[in-house]
């Protein structure tokens, strides 16, 4: 009854920018424990992305449902773009999360973000933001290690490296992240309904 | 003039200073042509740190990073086959990701929110991404506190907070800990949008702040700095490369 009032007003107040804020500082804080133990492992850098979206769905389903409005998502998405690119990450991670952030905002305002099959659609999405660097890195493998390397690539390096990285590796990043997304996104809303609806603190 | 709020007189910088200077700092380690120059932009960061004040942050920062240089030459000269490429794929990211990473630390920590608020409104930023911005580098340090509230009350009640019994009993042990923390969460946003409304954010009048931000000697001879230490990875690449 009152979320029916919340949603006609226009724009978003000040309680919405302060709740967005800080689902954003948790939602990043996950993102980093999700995605640590894979970042610094060599073999399973590959998978940082699937970390990172395992940890995140009921905070990102909690503010949607907080909130309800247009912009809130978007802003989402782009605090983490800034944040991971003044933490240096390679910058399509960060454009990454902007493009999704918005996408995922249009996704979710489809269902006037209350339709749950919706809004873990757009969780889905949005979590496919941490995969554009390795979308870089399979189109361009050279200019990725060229720090390490002093005088262009040596031949070896591009046979291994096509060798451990084949190109079916982006397919199952990409099915492997929408899946984990989806697994914590479903808890995520298991976890609304048993314990935040009750307390009324969805709007 | 040194802002006048610090009672030892450390170095301080506009907001917008620092924010240029991680601009440059990225621009940098993005283009960066050898390890030795990655090297010496950690090392210009650390005499920056220890300029803000952080010297143990910066001490250990450089450190670090000089031992995985170490490790980087090691790997690059005794590794072969496809170990190599998983540590030079892994090194890559590391190596361009570490000085940023060390450089936003410093920045971050030496930062008032006010003082970012008002630099922000200087530079007419939007306001619907600088207050969550600014209440999003706030909460952070909160989630540890009260990570560790949760801890104890967990312990309290035999639910064991370790990856054992994370193992062991997955449900429970995942809703003793998200539920807490987003119930304090959005406790804590409800408040926070009270207290600030309190203390008039609303106010359509351009903001004041006690500490006066502007741009001094200072600010230009840091951005002298890392703008003359990228200029010289840009063009001199006959010297570090």
């Amino acid at each position: 009854m009152s979320s029916q009032a919340n949603s006609l007003k226009k724009g978003l107040t000040v309680k919405d920018l302060v709740t967005t804020g800080i689902f954003s500082a948790i939602f990043f804080v996950f993102t980093l424990i999700g995605g640590l133990p894979f970042a610094p492992n060599p073999v399973l850098t590959f998978y940082m992305p699937m970390g990172a979206a395992l940890l995140c769905g009921p905070i990102y389903l909690l503010m949607v449902a907080k909130v309800q409005k247009r912009w809130s998502v978007t802003i989402l998405g782009i605090i983490m773009g800034i944040i991971w690119f003044a933490t240096g990450m390679h910058w399509a991670f960060s454009l990454g999360y902007i493009g999704m952030g918005i996408i995922a905002d249009l996704v979710a305002g489809a269902g006037h973000y209350r339709n749950k099959a919706i809004n873990l659609l757009s969780y889905m999405l949005i979590s496919l933001g941490g995969i554009y660097t390795y979308v870089v890195f399979f189109i361009d493998p050279e200019g990725w290690a060229s720090t390490m390397l002093d005088n262009g690539t040596e031949q070896s390096y591009i046979d291994t490296m096509s060798a451990s990285a084949p190109s079916w590796l982006l397919a199952v990043i990409v099915v492997g992240t929408l899946v984990i997304a989806a697994f914590s996104g479903w808890i995520g809303g298991k976890m609304l309904k048993k314990q935040f609806e009750k307390a009324g603190i969805t709007a | 003039m040194n802002g006048g709020t610090s009672p030892r007189q450390r170095l301080w910088l506009d907001p917008r200073t620092k924010i240029l200077l991680l601009l440059l700092c990225i621009l940098s380690a993005m283009m960066a042509l050898s390890l030795y120059y990655e090297l010496g932009l950690v090392v210009l960061i650390g005499l920056f740190g220890a300029c803000c004040g952080k010297w143990k942050y910066a001490w250990k920062g450089a450190a670090f990073y000089g031992l995985i240089v170490l490790l980087t030459f090691w790997i690059m000269d005794t590794m072969t086959g496809t170990w190599r490429t998983m540590f030079i794929t892994f090194l890559g990211l590391f190596h361009k990701v570490y000085p940023c990473g060390m450089l936003s630390g410093i920045v971050i920590s030496t930062t008032k929110v006010s003082e970012f608020l008002s630099a922000m409104n200087r530079v007419h930023a939007p306001k619907n991404l600088v207050i969550p911005l600014a209440v999003m580098l706030r909460y952070i340090p909160t989630i540890q506190e009260d990570w560790r509230f949760i801890k104890d009350a967990m312990r309290l009640r035999d639910v064991s907070p370790s990856l054992k019994g994370l193992l062991t009993h997955p449900g429970m042990t995942v809703e003793c800990i998200y539920v807490p923390l987003m119930m304090a969460a959005s406790k804590a946003a409800d408040e926070l949008s009270i207290a600030s409304i309190t203390r008039g954010i609303e106010n359509p009048k351009p903001r004041t702040c006690l500490v006066q931000i502007r741009m001094g000697p200072a600010d230009a001879a840091a951005i002298l700095c890392f703008g003359a230490f990228f200029a010289a990875g840009l063009y001199g690449k006959g010297v570090f490369g």
